[in-house]
């Protein structure tokens, strides 16, 4: 186990910095967890677990409340050392969600569908999807799904009726944002929004009651993961900027391959694990990449995230699994 | 492109490279040209296939944990650089003004362009935008 991996962590500076404890505002910072399921909710800024089967049993006839899996970094077509079978585990990831007790509504790809675009696998993720029971398939894009045609082929595909491709929408009460932030790269840079796109978010949000709770999604994580090693979107805080008064924000990130979590107020920031391979952990060894780790380990650092929404509670509670 | 077409082409860049053939500075031959990127494949045509990867036996900037070994690399006009991804990332190596762009580069696959005119060449990963370098041609 990678206790780096396996530790959800809430820190105050503007990079994480791997120290587990208690942050000034007194959320409980550490909850390790390996499989079995724990949901995690607060209630007056405490936070408690119970296990999933609890968790289950409590909220069955909750109103209006329903639940939604998050996938990220599949990355279709990667073959190197890391993982010799992203496709298998991808199809594990696939068979964790068939095997939910309740069907999600719908899943949530959070970016780098495909492992540098390679042909077919566009194909690949969006036909084994369609064979979940979910009603529909929302997606961001990764850099590997647009880099080498600047997001053609993604766009044509998932880019919708407006063909920019950030989408919002309604389901039960909570409003769902999906943004792009790895769109025209510049030498230097890191993930971006644009000017375009802040400008759609804020017009998307001002019409919500503060009530509303807001769910984002991009790929590369809307804050300072890690900089130097481009683990940030510099334009994320505008995007954030224009969510403060809200009362519930989830914003859910892929890209770094591994749980980290933070809460600013009422945002709760959470990247995912990939069902491809593991990252380091932020500044862990020379550089991000594919991490080679024992073969029996691997699948303890890949999985998938259910995500519930309880009508009536202001926090979603996030349950990730792993494919151990 | 698979991985074993690339370890087959990284063969023969190996061996040819020890046998120290020299740059003969007179190919452009982009080493990884899927259709549609044929722009740097130059006089390719003149011999078989590894040969002509060796020789371009250039300079040789390697790309490793993100970086680019030489981030600054100057040479004479006429000049063959070559790029070799060492990572499981993949990456690529484009210029800013678009001068050259390469496919994306899986883990031992390559790239060359070779530079006629004098200037200063700036390129980058157009995944990982922090990963930047420069070549000089005088």
């Amino acid at each position: 186990m990678n206790d780096d991996v396996n530790h959800v962590r809430n820190t105050d500076g503007p990079e994480v910095s791997g120290g587990d404890g208690v942050d000034r505002r007194g959320f409980l910072q550490c909850m390790a967890w390996a499989g079995t399921g724990l949901v995690w909710t607060a209630t007056g800024g405490i936070l408690s677990s119970v296990t999933l089967r609890q968790a289950a049993a409590a909220d069955a006839d909750a109103v209006g409340s329903f639940s939604f899996v998050q996938i990220s970094d599949t990355h279709i077509g990667f073959k190197g050392e890391a993982n010799k079978d992203a496709l298998g585990t991808f199809e594990q990831a696939l068979a964790r969600i068939k095997a939910l007790e309740q069907a999600p509504a719908f899943i949530i790809h959070t970016g780098d569908l495909t492992h540098a675009q390679k042909p077919g696998a566009f194909d690949t993720v969006t036909e084994a999807l369609k064979g979940t029971k979910a009603e529909q398939v929302f997606y961001v894009p990764g850099e590997n799904d647009v880099f080498a045609d600047g997001g053609k082929e993604y766009l044509g595909r998932f880019g919708g009726s407006t063909g920019t491709g950030w989408q919002s929408f309604d389901y039960k009460g909570v409003h769902f944002i999906g943004l792009i932030n790895v769109l025209n790269f510049k030498a230097g840079g890191l993930g971006s929004l644009g000017q375009a796109q802040l400008d759609w978010l804020k017009k998307d949000v001002d019409r919500l009651p503060s009530s509303t709770p807001i769910v984002v999604f991009a790929h590369v994580p809307l804050w300072a993961v890690y900089p130097k090693w481009g683990w940030v979107t510099d334009d994320g805080g505008q995007a954030l900027s224009y969510l403060k008064r809200f009362g519930s924000v989830t914003v859910l990130n892929g890209h770094i391959h591994q749980i980290m979590q933070r809460v600013e107020g009422n945002i709760s920031f959470h990247t995912a694990l990939s069902t491809a391979f593991p990252q380091p952990a932020p500044g862990v060894g020379e550089g991000p990449g594919p991490l080679k780790v024992p073969a029996e380990q691997l699948r303890s650092l890949l999985g998938v995230r259910e995500v519930n929404y309880i009508q009536g509670k202001s926090r979603l509670a996030i349950v990730d699994s792993t494919l151990a | 492109m698979n991985g074993h077409q690339g370890s087959i082409r990284e063969r023969w860049f190996w061996r040819l490279a020890v046998m120290g053939a020299a740059a003969f500075g007179g190919l452009a031959v982009a080493t990884w040209a899927p259709a549609g990127q044929a722009a740097h494949s130059g006089a390719a045509g003149q011999m078989a296939q590894p040969v002509a990867v060796a020789a371009q036996a250039g300079p040789r900037i390697e790309i490793a944990k993100h970086k680019y070994s030489s981030p600054t690399l100057t040479v004479p006009a006429g000049t063959t650089v070559t790029w070799l991804n060492r990572d499981e990332d993949v990456h690529t190596v484009v210029s800013t003004t678009q001068a050259f762009r390469s496919p994306g580069l899986e883990t031992d696959e390559a790239y060359s362009y070779k530079f006629t005119k004098p200037g200063v060449y700036e390129y980058f990963c157009t995944l990982h935008p922090l990963m930047t370098g420069k070549v000089i041609v005088k």
